[in-house]
Order: C-alpha cells, then sequence, then structure tokens
C-alpha cells in the first residue's frame, strides 16, 4: 500500500490546480479521480469565464480567492500554455434600478481590487458590439476579464503536477475513509487501498459524502443546475465580448460567451436540485437560454446551436452562498475545498494557494523543491500550425497527415498524441476535449467510428469496450456478422 | 510541399464529384478529384441497398455498384485523383489548400467543382432535453457502423424523423435481428420517399407515429428510454400524450445539412433557404469560376438528379476554365457580364435551384424546387409579373420529392432582369 502525505480527492479544476500546488513542495502527493477522466464533474458543465471579482461581497472569502485566483491566469496560461482570451465582460443594465445595481458592483469590484472597472453608456457599448439590443443603456465594463476552457486548465494543471511528482488516479472513486490512531487516514476505493496523513476535500458536489465517509457532518450541499448552448463557430455577428444583463440575487443571469476556440456559449440557468447526478437539459432552461440571450443580442441565430449541455454548481446550503475551504472542526488533517461554485474557474489557483496555508497551519512540512518546473509544454494543434511546419509535420510523421475529425481539423496523430499523453485520454469524450475531435458541427457523426477504431488500437481493446465517457457508456454493441471479423 | 496545376479541381469525390470530373474530362480540361475517404463514392459506398440508378441507368443497382460505374469511367478517363486528401482552405482566388499522409498540397484551379455532399442534423440541433449518454446517434452513423464496420449500435432501437436515411435503417437494422420499435415524426406527414415508407416500415410492420417527437432522453451513462408524446397543429407538446419508451438507440434522421464551411472561406454566398451556394443556370456561384453541384448545393432524393446536376457543373467548370485560360492567351479583355434575372420561390415552394438566370439563353433552363408542405391537387406556376412562362397539369407534390420544370429562352429573354423578377409557385385546385 501507498502511503502519501497529501492524497487529494477529486480531480476537477479545484483538485487539479490543489495537485500542482503541493507538486511545488518536497511532499508525496496523490490525486484520485471517480471519473475515467479528470475535469469531468462541474469543471466540463460552466461557460469558462475567468470572472474578475467584482460579484462576491467584500470581505467574504469569495472576493478574496476570486480577484486573487483571476490575476493569476494570464500568467498561468503562458506557463501551461492552455487557452486563453481576454474578451473583457459588459454586465448591461436596461434601467435605472439596474444602474443603481452597476454601481454597487463596480464600488464592490474596487473594494475586492478588480482593476481598470467602468461605468460605460449604451454608444461605447455598441461601438464594441454594434448589435447589442437598443434597450442595453449602460453597463459595467471589466475589460481584464478571460475565458479559458476549464477542462483543458485542469487537464493543464493535473499534467503539470503529474511531471512534478503527483500520482493522478482516474477511475478511483473513494468508498471509505478511516482516520488511526498515529493521525492517519486510510482511504479505500473498490480496487485499491492508499494512506495518507493529510486529506484534501475537492469532491465537488460530492464533497459532503466524501466527508461523511470519516463522520464529519459539517455541512450539506446541494447542486445548482445550469442549462448551457454551444453555438457554431460559423454564426455570424459573433459577440466579441462576455454580455451578462444585471445580475440576480444567486446568479449573473444569462450571458453569451465567446470562446477560446470561436464558439459562442450562452449560459446559463441556475436552479436548485436535488439530484447530483442528473446533469440533464431541461426545456423550460434550454427555452430561458434562448429568450435570455436575445435580450442581448436580439439577431442572435438559434438556429446554429450545435449543442446543449449542463452543469452543476457545487452548493455548500447555509453558507452565505460562499466557498467553504477550511480544516475540518473534528477531524484533524482533513481539509475541505468545498462549495466551489461560481467562481470557482476563476479562483482555483488561488483556493490552491488557500489550501497550501490550510496545510502548512496544520503542521504539514512545507519545503519548496529545486527542481519544480512550473512549464507545460503545449500539445501539438495541427490546425494553429502554418503550412511549411504542417508540411514538416507530416514528412516527420504521417499520422500528423491523415484528418480524423473534419470540423475541427484534427489529426489522426493529435488523437494519437492525447491517448499516450501525460494524462491519458481513453474515452471519446477525453479524446475530444484534449483535441476537439467530435466537438465540432457535426458532432462526431464523421469521425466516431474513426476515433473508436483508434483508441481500440492504441489500447488494445475491443471496440464494444470504448465508452463514451464514464464506465457505462459503450458506444457499440458486438459484431452484427459473426463470421467477419 | 508540393504545387500543383489544373484547369478543373472538383473537391469531393462522390456520385457529384465523380460525375463533374468525368464531364470536365470529357470537355477537355485537366481535372483533378480530391477525395478525403480512402476510395471514391462518398456515402454511396454504405449505402448497400438497391434504389439507385433507376432513371439514369434504367436499371435498380446498390449504392456501391453505382458508385462503381463511375469509379472505373474516372479511372479509365486520365482524371487524377487525390484519395486520403483532405481540402483545408479555398481562397476566392481558388487555391486548394490540402494535405495526406504525403504532406501538405496547394493546387492552382481554372475552375473549381464544389462537391463535399452534406451531414447530418444533430441532437444539438433540436435541443432534445435529457440526459447526454451514449446510445443517441445520426442514422447515417448508425448506418457506417452496421454496413461498414460490421457492429451493431445496440438491440431495441426507436428512431427520430422519417428521413430517407432513417426509413432505410428502419429496415436495415431489422434484418440484421435487432428490433426497431418504432419511428416517430414531427410533422403530420413523413419526410421520406413513399417508396421507402412501403418498403422499409409496412412490409416489416414498423410503426411510423406522425405528429409524435421525442420530448426526453432518459438514462445515464448509456440509453434506457426515451420519452415521446404527440404535437398539436402548431407543432406544441400535448402533455397527456407523453410516454415512455424503453430502447437502448436512439438514431436521428431529422435532416441534411449541405457542408459549406469551405465554400464560405472562398467566398462564396449561401441561400439561407437550402444552406447551399447561390447559384445561376451554369450552377456557378457568386465567385468567378466556383461551380457548385449535389448536397453540397442542395440536399437531393435521389442520386440519379445529382449526377445529372454534378454532369451540368463540371461542364460549365471547364468551359469556364478552357476559356479564361484562352482569354488569357490572346490578350482578349474579360468575358462581357450579361444580365441576369432573379428567380425564387413563391406560393407553397420552399426554395429554387438556381436563383438566377442568365438572359439572353439558347437553351432551355432546368429549374429544381421543392415544395414546403404535401399538396394533394396543384399546379405549378412560374411567372414573372403577370406573365405566366409555364403552367403545369394538376398533379400532387410531396416536401420529399424534388419537382423539376423547364423554362423555354424565348419566355425568359423578354424579361428586364433589373425590374423583373421569375417566381415558381404550387397552387392547390380546387
Amino acid at each position: 500500500m501507498n502511503h502519501y502525505d497529501i492524497i487529494i480527492i477529486g480531480g476537477g479544476i479545484t483538485g487539479t490546480a490543489i495537485a500542482r500546488e503541493c507538486s511545488k513542495y518536497q511532499l508525496t502527493t496523490a490525486l484520485l479521480e471517480r471519473g475515467t477522466d479528470i475535469g469531468i464533474g462541474a469543471t466540463k458543465g460552466n461557460g469558462g469565464v475567468v470572472h474578475p471579482g467584482y460579484d462576491p461581497t467584500p470581505g467574504s472569502l469569495k472576493a478574496k480567492i476570486n480577484v486573487r485566483g483571476a490575476n493569476r491566469y494570464p500568467q498561468l496560461a503562458r506557463d501551461l500554455n492552455f487557452g486563453i482570451i481576454n474578451p473583457g465582460i459588459f454586465v448591461i443594465g436596461f434601467s435605472d434600478a439596474d444602474e443603481a445595481v452597476l454601481k454597487q458592483k463596480l464600488e464592490y469590484g474596487i473594494k475586492n481590487g478588480v482593476r481598470d472597472l467602468a461605468i460605460i453608456d449604451a454608444g461605447q457599448m455598441r461601438n464594441r458590439e454594434p448589435h447589442l439590443a437598443t434597450a442595453a443603456r449602460h453597463a459595467l465594463y471589466a475589460p481584464t476579464a478571460t475565458v479559458v476552457d476549464p477542462f483543458e486548465v485542469a487537464i493543464a494543471f493535473a499534467e503539470n503536477a503529474k511531471a512534478n511528482g503527483v500520482d493522478i488516479l482516474t477511475s478511483q472513486p473513494v468508498t471509505a475513509i478511516e482516520k488511526r490512531a498515529d493521525g492517519s487516514f486510510l482511504l479505500n476505493t473498490p480496487e485499491q487501498q492508499f494512506s495518507c496523513s493529510y486529506i484534501v476535500n475537492a469532491a465537488g458536489n460530492h464533497a459532503d459524502e466524501v466527508a461523511r465517509l470519516v463522520g464529519i457532518a459539517e455541512y450539506q450541499m446541494k447542486p445548482r443546475h445550469g442549462d448551457l448552448l454551444v453555438l457554431d463557430k460559423d454564426m455570424v455577428n459573433k459577440p466579441q465580448t462576455v454580455m451578462f444583463p444585471c445580475p440576480g440575487p444567486d446568479t449573473k443571469g444569462i450571458a453569451c460567451i465567446p470562446t477560446v476556440h470561436g464558439n459562442t456559449i450562452v449560459g446559463s440557468t441556475a436552479t436548485m436540485m436535488d439530484d447530483k447526478e442528473a446533469v440533464n437539459n431541461y426545456a423550460p432552461g434550454i427555452q430561458a437560454l434562448i429568450d435570455g440571450v436575445h435580450k442581448i443580442l436580439p439577431e442572435l441565430d438559434a438556429g446554429k446551436i450545435i449543442r446543449t449541455f449542463a452543469g452543476l454548481r457545487p452548493v455548500v446550503l447555509d453558507n452565505n452562498n460562499d466557498f467553504y475551504i477550511a480544516e475540518s472542526q473534528t477531524v484533524k488533517g482533513f481539509i475541505h475545498a468545498a462549495g466551489i461554485q461560481s467562481p470557482g474557474v476563476a479562483s482555483a489557483p488561488a483556493i490552491a494557494e488557500q489550501v497550501r496555508d490550510l496545510l502548512d497551519n496544520a503542521g504539514l512540512k512545507m519545503v519548496p523543491k529545486s527542481d519544480y518546473n512550473p512549464y507545460r509544454e503545449k500539445p501539438t494543434d495541427f490546425d494553429a500550425l502554418s503550412i511549411a511546419e504542417q508540411d514538416a509535420l507530416i514528412k516527420h510523421n504521417p499520422a500528423y497527415g491523415r484528418i480524423v475529425c473534419r470540423c475541427e481539423t484534427v489529426t489522426e496523430g493529435e488523437i494519437i498524441d492525447a491517448i499516450h499523453g501525460a494524462i491519458p485520454a481513453r474515452t471519446l469524450d477525453a479524446i475530444k476535449r484534449r483535441t476537439r475531435a467530435g466537438m465540432g458541427r457535426c458532432q462526431s457523426g464523421f469521425c466516431q467510428y474513426k476515433v473508436i477504431a483508434i483508441l481500440s488500437r492504441e489500447l488494445g481493446l475491443p471496440v464494444s469496450d470504448i465508452y463514451l465517457e464514464d464506465r457505462g457508456s459503450q458506444l457499440l454493441c458486438e459484431a452484427v456478422k459473426g463470421g467477419v471479423k | 510541399m508540393k504545387q500543383l496545376d489544373y484547369d478543373v479541381v472538383v473537391i469531393g469525390g462522390g456520385p457529384a464529384g465523380m460525375a463533374a470530373a468525368l464531364k470536365a474530362k470529357e470537355t477537355g480540361a485537366t481535372v483533378a478529384i480530391i477525395e478525403r475517404n480512402d476510395e471514391l463514392g462518398g456515402i454511396l459506398n454504405q449505402c448497400i441497398h438497391s434504389g439507385f440508378g433507376l432513371s439514369y441507368f434504367k436499371q435498380e443497382l446498390t449504392g456501391p455498384e453505382y458508385a462503381e460505374l463511375f469509379i472505373n469511367q474516372v479511372a479509365a478517363a486520365g482524371i487524377d485523383v487525390y484519395l486520403k486528401t483532405m481540402v483545408i482552405d479555398l481562397t476566392p482566388a481558388r487555391q486548394v489548400k490540402a494535405m495526406n499522409e504525403d504532406g501538405m498540397l496547394v493546387l492552382a484551379a481554372g475552375a473549381i467543382v464544389l462537391a463535399m455532399g452534406c451531414r447530418e442534423r444533430t441532437r444539438g440541433a433540436i435541443k432534445i432535453p435529457g440526459s447526454r449518454p451514449a446510445g443517441v446517434l445520426t442514422a447515417g452513423l448508425a448506418q457506417r457502423y452496421v454496413n461498414i464496420e460490421n457492429r451493431k449500435p445496440g438491440e431495441r432501437i426507436v428512431i427520430l424523423g422519417s428521413g430517407d436515411i432513417g426509413l432505410i435503417m428502419a429496415r436495415r437494422l431489422t434484418l440484421e435481428g435487432m428490433q426497431v420499435l418504432g419511428v416517430y415524426e414531427l410533422m403530420p406527414y413523413a419526410n421520406g420517399l413513399y417508396r421507402n415508407i412501403k418498403n422499409c416500415l409496412d412490409d416489416f410492420d414498423i410503426p411510423l407515429h406522425l405528429s409524435t417527437t421525442v420530448t426526453n432522453i432518459i438514462g445515464y451513462p448509456h440509453l434506457e428510454a426515451v420519452e415521446v408524446a404527440k404535437v398539436d397543429e402548431n407543432l406544441a407538446v400535448i402533455d397527456e400524450t407523453r410516454e415512455v419508451i424503453d430502447c437502448d438507440t436512439l438514431l436521428l434522421s431529422i435532416g441534411l445539412i449541405p457542408e459549406n464551411e469551405l465554400s464560405q472561406k472562398s467566398g462564396v454566398s449561401l441561400n439561407s433557404r437550402t444552406n447551399g451556394p447561390l447559384v445561376d443556370e451554369e450552377l456557378a456561384t457568386d465567385q468567378p469560376g466556383i461551380f457548385a453541384c449535389g448536397n453540397v448545393l442542395h440536399v437531393h432524393d435521389l442520386v440519379d438528379n445529382v449526377t445529372l446536376e454534378a454532369e451540368q457543373a463540371g461542364t460549365a467548370a471547364a468551359v469556364y476554365a478552357l476559356q479564361q485560360k484562352a482569354a488569357a492567351v490572346s490578350e482578349t479583355g474579360p468575358v462581357v457580364n450579361k444580365a441576369t434575372v432573379a428567380i425564387g420561390p413563391g406560393e407553397n415552394v420552399g426554395y429554387t435551384v438556381p436563383t438566377k438566370l442568365t438572359i439572353p439563353s439558347q437553351k432551355p433552363i432546368r429549374i429544381l424546387f421543392r415544395v414546403r408542405r404535401p399538396l394533394d391537387q396543384a399546379e405549378v406556376v412560374v411567372q414573372a409579373g403577370t406573365t405566366i412562362l409555364y403552367q403545369g397539369k394538376p398533379q400532387a407534390f410531396k416536401p420529399s420529392v424534388m419537382e423539376a420544370v423547364m423554362l423555354n429562352p424565348a419566355g425568359i429573354n423578354g424579361l428586364n432582369g433589373s425590374e423583373q423578377s421569375i417566381t415558381v409557385s404550387v397552387r392547390e385546385v380546387k
């Protein structure tokens, strides 16, 4: 049985950011993720906005962590080579009442330390967004706001953590935790047992259940569900700016969000739910998104929707909508990074630093590594290369000359890279998150069979064992005719 | 990096691309076909059912047989075929950037024929609510799995949409031992051809539920059931008709979309009604020297019509390229622009191909169109203002059937293109 100084439970953007932070120190760390890939819970179910931090109430934990985390992103994107764009945010007011809210957000933002905020008028908005609704009167403009693909960030964190010695283990749902007399923990997964001195609970929507495994009942959680839409890259009059309406009490409202790869996301609704597993889309939610975005962009072509998806924001109940980042009151050495609802993406880097300080306070000796490598190499992105570079790459390896996904121009070489990458892609959706194969307008109608064949060949598995995402999501059954192989 | 020069470059080696290339070659041009798959034939290769070729070859062929007749001709004609080669860019100056296992290729073309075909509409496009499990796929992908990859997508199948591929697959899956529980169609009429309803559903006792749609997808990580419900005349779901059907596979046959992302890179303007390029009677797009045919132009129901259309585009592309070459040598001026007159859909008609005609014209012009809804007794009327250019005999019309009328040059040559436009209507006859 392997003993670690730290075991992180949960491989979302929070857990992987913590893993990378821990990898900077002379510690042994493992991350256990229940899913077949990292970044497939709340991390993949949001719009990817790195909120700059004008929303949280000044003085709250969220306020401090949000701004600090968001400020880390530009440097992180350079070090870890993930995609980032800087579209800025408009929070749009349509009335005098809205203007009062915008002024309050401006004040919050200034108090929280957000840079370059300003209230702008309709003319200034329309200079940037000519197709904006005529009813839009003013906006809080946050020019520093960025957008990322959160799952790409989580993969980058995890790969870099792994390069610095962290064990990243997928398909390892923690089923039991025991606090032993010597203060250490014993953890069971269906196939393995682990021991560790400290646990970091970054289990997203399931953090309360994980805590309960070791007898902690400090909080209860429920998911706040959101529907989201993805629109085609070739949509005309695409927004250049993230645009929210004036916010409500529990939600920032329905926004249009330019993405790193040139799509537009519309999201998201916000409805408290009981079922933590039902990451479903709901018809009223989808309609609310279309109606909501039309209030901002009346001409947006809903015919360009290529996908609907959903996410569950992990909410700790009776916690003022705040994060719950603390050492357990009852079980020493058990650190919660729970209730990481919005702005979880923005906050992740700072949550990791907060957890580091909590571990330090809890008695873990944090000695920096001398050989820590903060950089992650960029995976080959064929589509982004010049024609001469593309030609040279194909001459070097003909697999880069075979297009698998025509919508997003993804080559077989890139898919093979993903399968044999530091955090290996073993499912169709894992390939999609790393390479974009299947993420385009045909939604894998043309490439699914090719990707299944490549996965089967590279992993030495029969095609009937290739999953879409989670265990049990096989895409194909047995052969139609037994005689033909 | 390879640099190549052709009079005509045909993008796509399916039925449209092959027919266009053959005619271009016959006209005297040097011709290349660029095909992304490892063989010519396109989607015909997975259409192993029969019913192809009845009008063009006067015999009933399977998809692969129909394709083979053209593949053999292409091989004999001296056309350069680039297989496993993907076009990734096309400029207005007709420079084609492509790639294959040997590296990058840049082709300069005197004319281009767009023949990339179409793709299937997906679950996302119609926003079906519910979970997002394995087991939901388009009918064409299922066809690929069963007919080429030799794999079953599941055992208990529900099909949404009565497009032809869905109907064909209902029969195919039944023959391969899977259970097809029913075909559900949102509209009050079937979207596929009558012969497919009869041969693929009726003959196998597979129920077709009209005015019914899938309202929820149930189960995760794999599909376990779908909820279906009837819709009213405004296509709104009737709540009390909701019903859950246990199944492990949902096939979507909900429409086809011409694949024009490459066309758009070259600056070609699209028709919002077809999602294909706007073309004139020569199938020329609004970018000089770029022509379009087959399902990339508008979705066809019969491959025989694709072949005819593609032959026209291939000939026109070759003529264009050869004339430009000759003009460059003789240093004469550019081709003089003739007048054009717009043509478009009127009452009950969804679209027309072409959308503009060049006048004066020397020869009869074929106009293709589809009706928007089924009409039991109606007549085609083509008119410019109050002048009737064509009037058909009363007959039944269905949206699943592409219609054609021929216009005489005499009628249209007298029009003033800047002031008059032509509409194609289908009027109910009481």
